[in-house]
């Protein structure tokens, strides 16, 4: 599905991702762990796109100088040099770290805006399956996105970003100031996600533990580089990755 | 009856005038100063467009820069029409429908009614585009989060074009509109720029209801001054409301720029951060926690943590 080979990410002379390759198979839910500052947010940055643009925009500006080297392949194909919004037209689809809902626009708005590359009838399919999976947002269709808990504001993320018709849905930090029980909502709801639309989906977190049951293979990442890899149970097994990531 | 009347018609001239400029400033934070010489320039309308969409699209983001090209070709149209020989006040359009009625018994000609017509039929359309439209909704989530726009597949590029030559489509329809009521001169460019500037000011920048609410303000206000006063003092009116709103009250009636009030620092994240347990309060951080915090590092009982500082909404 996504292939990821050599990542280098430079801010200035800051090496933020220092030669990451990762892969994602079809259907799979690749899991990438690591403390603040690891390069989580920027590794998804880097395979959305949006570090393309923010280079640019501060390239445009004599900004700070951003440097990416390295190669995506996305569906054999080579994604580098591609768009955000292209990227996002072929099915990669990010849900940002902090959610970032439109704070303005209700509910039913925030999830029509995330249609905008869905045809009529697959927003409405889509429509109904996100409020299938999180009833909780069909309560508050009327509600405007500031005014939502952030536990709501998190299923209206993952929501408005599966109206966009992922193939590949990037989930960054989606348990980021989440109480354990909505966590618990969320990585089920991630899980049924994956198995009912067929997606691949590659999710982000500090706290292995909570994510760690529905992920099939996963990366641990330590000041921008990947430091481990294996699947699931290699990791649960793995001393080191017990004690520094499940507080065991 | 009169003062009614004429404010009316005022006032929603000065919405047509003001509304282009709003909407260019509330998708792409352009603030657009070539406002007025398009409002002017409608003839040229198509060839102008081509030139301000080119360099204003290639400076979008940096704040200055767009300032001075926008203000530069504004006044490279403005002057190169003087220059070409548009001087001089011989140049009118004429008036759509001749004729006038009466309200009640003040005279009211046709013309100004349309004006009124058009202004409201250009508000109503523009917020049925923007809460039901595809293009619409998308113009809104750039204005709000050009980021999490660009993660959903919407080219914020292509989007700022839309929201400019939309603007500038405004501009140019108020130009038809109102130009027939007066003569087309090159200082009429100036004068509309200020007045659109002056609406979106005391509106608060980017906010259409504002503007429209704003132009209502203002527009009744000169009529009055037009009336008790005298017809000169009409253009200090509108420079009046800015330095007024400016003083009182910067952010606008509706802007989105808020000041330092309003920080809260919502208790995150990390679990078990000790600061507080998020477990406690039921659910999760909560409303405390707006769309848009910022992670700071706090030093608490021997341990680094994370609180988000937030402000009203708003990034820091």
């Amino acid at each position: 599905m996504l292939e990821a080979n050599g990542l280098m990410v430079f801010y200035e002379n800051m090496l933020a991702l220092n030669n990451v390759s990762i892969k994602c198979e079809d259907k799979q839910i690749v899991g990438v762990f690591g403390a603040n500052s690891a390069g989580k947010s920027t590794l998804m940055y880097t395979l959305s796109g949006i570090m393309e643009d923010i280079r640019k925009k501060e390239d445009m500006a004599g900004g700070e100088r951003i440097t990416v080297m390295g190669q995506i392949l996305y569906l054999g194909r080579d994604i580098t040099d591609l768009k955000p919004s292209k990227r996002a037209k072929a099915g990669i689809v990010l849900c940002p770290e902090r959610r970032r809902i439109f704070p303005e626009c209700n509910v039913i708005e925030n999830l029509r805006i995330g249609a905008y590359l869905a045809s009529p009838s697959q927003a409405k399919d889509t429509l109904e399956y996100v409020f299938m999976v999180y009833p909780a947002l069909e309560k508050l269709e009327k509600r405007v996105g500031g005014f939502l808990s952030g536990g709501e504001q998190q299923m209206l993320a993952i929501g408005r970003a599966l109206m966009a018709q992922p193939k590949l849905l990037l989930l960054d930090e989606p348990l980021l100031g989440l109480s354990p029980l909505i966590q618990s909502i969320m990585v089920k709801s991630t899980k049924e996600i994956r198995d009912e639309k067929g997606l691949s989906i590659i999710v982000t977190e500090q706290y292995a533990r909570p994510v760690l049951p529905i992920v099939d293979y996963a990366f641990v990442l330590e000041n921008g580089a990947a430091v481990l890899e294996g699947t699931r149970d290699e990791l649960l097994n793995n001393p080191d990755v017990r004690s520094a990531y499940f507080g065991v | 009856m009169e003062i009614l009347i004429y404010g009316t018609i005022n006032s929603i001239a000065l919405a047509l005038m003001a509304l282009g400029f709003a909407l260019v400033y509330g998708i792409s934070r352009v603030p657009n100063f070539a406002h007025g010489a398009l409002y002017v320039i409608t003839g040229f309308i198509a060839w102008s467009l081509l030139r301000t969409l080119f360099v204003l699209i290639r400076v979008r983001g940096m704040a200055i820069s767009e300032i001075i090209a926008s203000y530069a070709i504004g006044l490279a149209i403005l002057e190169g029409l003087r220059w070409g020989g548009f001087k001089g006040s011989t140049y009118t359009l004429p008036v759509f429908i001749e004729g006038s009625i009466n309200i009640g018994d003040i005279p009211v000609d046709l013309h100004r009614i349309l004006v009124v017509g058009i202004g409201v039929a250009v508000v109503i359309f523009l917020w049925l585009f923007t809460h039901y439209t595809r293009i619409g909704l998308a113009l809104r989530g750039m204005a709000q989060d050009e980021r999490a726009a660009l993660m959903l597949g919407i080219d914020s590029d292509v989007m700022a074009v839309v929201a400019m030559a939309s603007g500038a489509m405004l501009a140019g329809l108020a130009g038809i509109v109102l130009l027939p009521l007066g003569n087309i001169v090159v200082e009429k460019g100036y004068d509309v720029l200020i007045q659109a500037i002056a609406v979106c000011i005391v509106g608060g920048l980017g906010s259409w209801m504002g503007a429209v609410l704003a132009a209502f303000l203002i527009g009744f206000a000169q009529i009055l001054t037009v009336v008790y006063l005298g017809a000169h003092f009409q253009m200090v009116v509108a420079l009046l409301a800015i330095i007024l709103t400016l003083i009182l009250r910067p952010s606008g009636l509706f802007g989105r720029q808020q000041g330092p009030y309003g920080w809260s620092i919502c208790p995150d994240v990390l679990a078990g951060a000790g600061l507080s347990d998020p477990a406690q309060d039921g659910a999760d951080c909560g409303n405390a926690d707006p769309p848009f915090c910022n992670a700071k590092y706090v030093l608490a009982e021997g341990h680094l943590h994370r609180v988000h500082l937030c402000l009203a909404g708003r990034e820091l």
